[in-house]
């Protein structure tokens, strides 16, 4: 899954129109990011990568990119 | 992790026993405001709970849903040889609600008691635990007891905990039968996950904090897709069964993006993923035998169906049984009003059908 892809499926989760994440934006700005969207963020990265994020370090995300590196995908520059 | 195969037992039924007051989405609007429990409940799947009044205990549950029980299977309570009682919610510091149970429903001095404190992984322990012993003291019947009342320690305006969490207590009935199938179970445990699910204060440790849950849903997350797929791949090996040929996948009822991806990645159907928490909620140890008694009580009472069962949750503590059980005689769930009668009389556990769809339309009016 690509960068581009996996940014889409973050805004589907979050509710939000196709495109709106680039990867710069900060999750506490994010209305929708709460503790119901951190385990649907479990469930996306392990469904779509077949991985398990470790939660402590997940609580440490900042920001969407931190969310991609988390899921181990290249995170735009 | 244990792997454990137990010969010669069975179960005869299973009840459950609700308390008679709902807690709906409209209630939990009036605390958290309509938006948040509108999306607690879309993401959750959980549209109402029973709550018990603040006099009821697990207990009155638990006594409800086995004088159901044995009723229904017209066994006389003084021929019990054990009797496990699986709860974290007791009525009492001691003694356990065991033994409280034993004296309410009648039970024999010849009986052997054990109470198990565990939560939503606590029907498959207690089942294996049950079984196990059964045939170890060459007994012939045993009451499995699994329920708690979480409401009575959560704070109700914690909105990570109070939304998702119901009452109820569930009653099994097991039975020596030299020509049952086996059950297969495996067990694991993890005491790293103590911090991350836990009612911290109340106890000894901690004498002046109130008893109020805390849960770290991203912890109980990662560690359930951590686990519980390979505890459910290994019991299914060992019972020699695949995931096609199992009837009815019933995971503990936590929630049902859990349930659903959880099924997912094992490669169960949605037919066969049984999701039995739109009017419960996580009814901690109880849930998966609300879940059959719920969701399954004609297909249980009619025909023989490979169950697989699997519970996790607080410890961390998880297992999965391979079961194959059926024609159930009892099979239903029963309602308990504030002031003590069963609303539904025990009577008619064995409409089992009829109590289940009242609950059932209840779930769909919600």
């Amino acid at each position: 899954m690509d960068t581009k892809d996996f940014l889409l499926a973050l805004d589907e989760m979050l509710e939000l129109d196709p495109g709106t994440l680039t990867g710069t934006e900060e999750l506490e700005s994010l209305d929708n990011w709460d503790s119901l969207a951190v385990i649907s963020f479990i469930a996306l990265v392990d469904e779509k990568l077949g991985l398990v994020v470790e939660g402590e370090k997940l609580a440490k995300a900042k920001t969407v990119a931190d969310l991609l590196a988390l899921a181990g995908v290249a995170v735009p520059a | 992790m244990v792997a454990s195969v137990v010969h010669g037992v069975t179960i005869a039924g299973v009840t459950a026993c609700l308390p008679e007051r709902r807690e709906t989405v409209a209630d939990l609007a009036a605390r958290f405001g309509a938006e948040a429990a509108e999306r607690i409940a879309k993401a959750t799947g959980i549209e109402a709970r029973h709550l018990v009044p603040p006099h009821q205990c697990t207990s009155d549950l638990a006594e409800a849903a086995a004088r159901a029980l044995l009723d229904g299977l017209g066994w006389d309570a003084a021929g019990i040889d054990l009797l496990v009682n699986v709860s974290q919610t007791h009525d009492h510091i001691l003694p356990s609600s065991g033994f409280l149970l034993h004296r309410r429903l009648g039970l024999g001095k010849q009986a052997a008691v054990l109470d198990l404190g565990l939560g939503c992984s606590g029907y498959v322990y207690g089942l294996w635990t049950a079984a196990a012993m059964l045939r170890a003291c060459n007994g012939r019947r045993a009451l499995l007891i699994a329920g708690d009342t979480t409401s009575r320690v959560l704070d109700p305006n914690d909105r990570s905990v109070a939304p998702l969490f119901g009452d109820a207590a569930a009653a099994t009935a097991l039975v020596a039968d030299p020509d049952a199938p086996l059950m297969a179970f495996t067990l694991g445990s993890d005491g790293a996950g103590a911090p991350y699910l836990a009612v911290p204060g109340g106890g000894l440790r901690r004498p002046d904090e109130p008893p109020h849950l805390f849960m770290d849903g991203t912890q109980v997350f990662a560690f359930t897709l951590r686990e519980v797929p390979g505890s459910i791949r290994a019991a299914l090996d060992l019972a020699g069964w695949t995931m096609a040929g199992v009837d009815r996948l019933v995971l503990h009822q936590a929630n049902a993006q859990m349930v659903r991806h959880l099924a997912r990645k094992l490669g169960a159907a949605p037919g066969q993923t049984v999701l039995a928490l739109a009017g419960h909620g996580n009814t901690s140890s109880a849930s998966i035998p609300l879940a059959l008694a719920s969701a399954l009580p004609e297909e249980l009472a009619a025909e023989r169906r490979r169950l697989l069962l699997s519970g996790f949750g607080v410890g961390w503590s998880w297992g999965s049984a391979a079961v194959e059980i059926g024609p159930l005689a009892v099979c239903g769930t029963t309602l308990l009003s504030a002031d003590g009668r069963p609303a539904i009389p025990a009577g008619a556990a064995r409409d089992a059908g009829l109590s289940a769809n009242s609950a059932g339309d209840a779930e769909n009016s919600a």
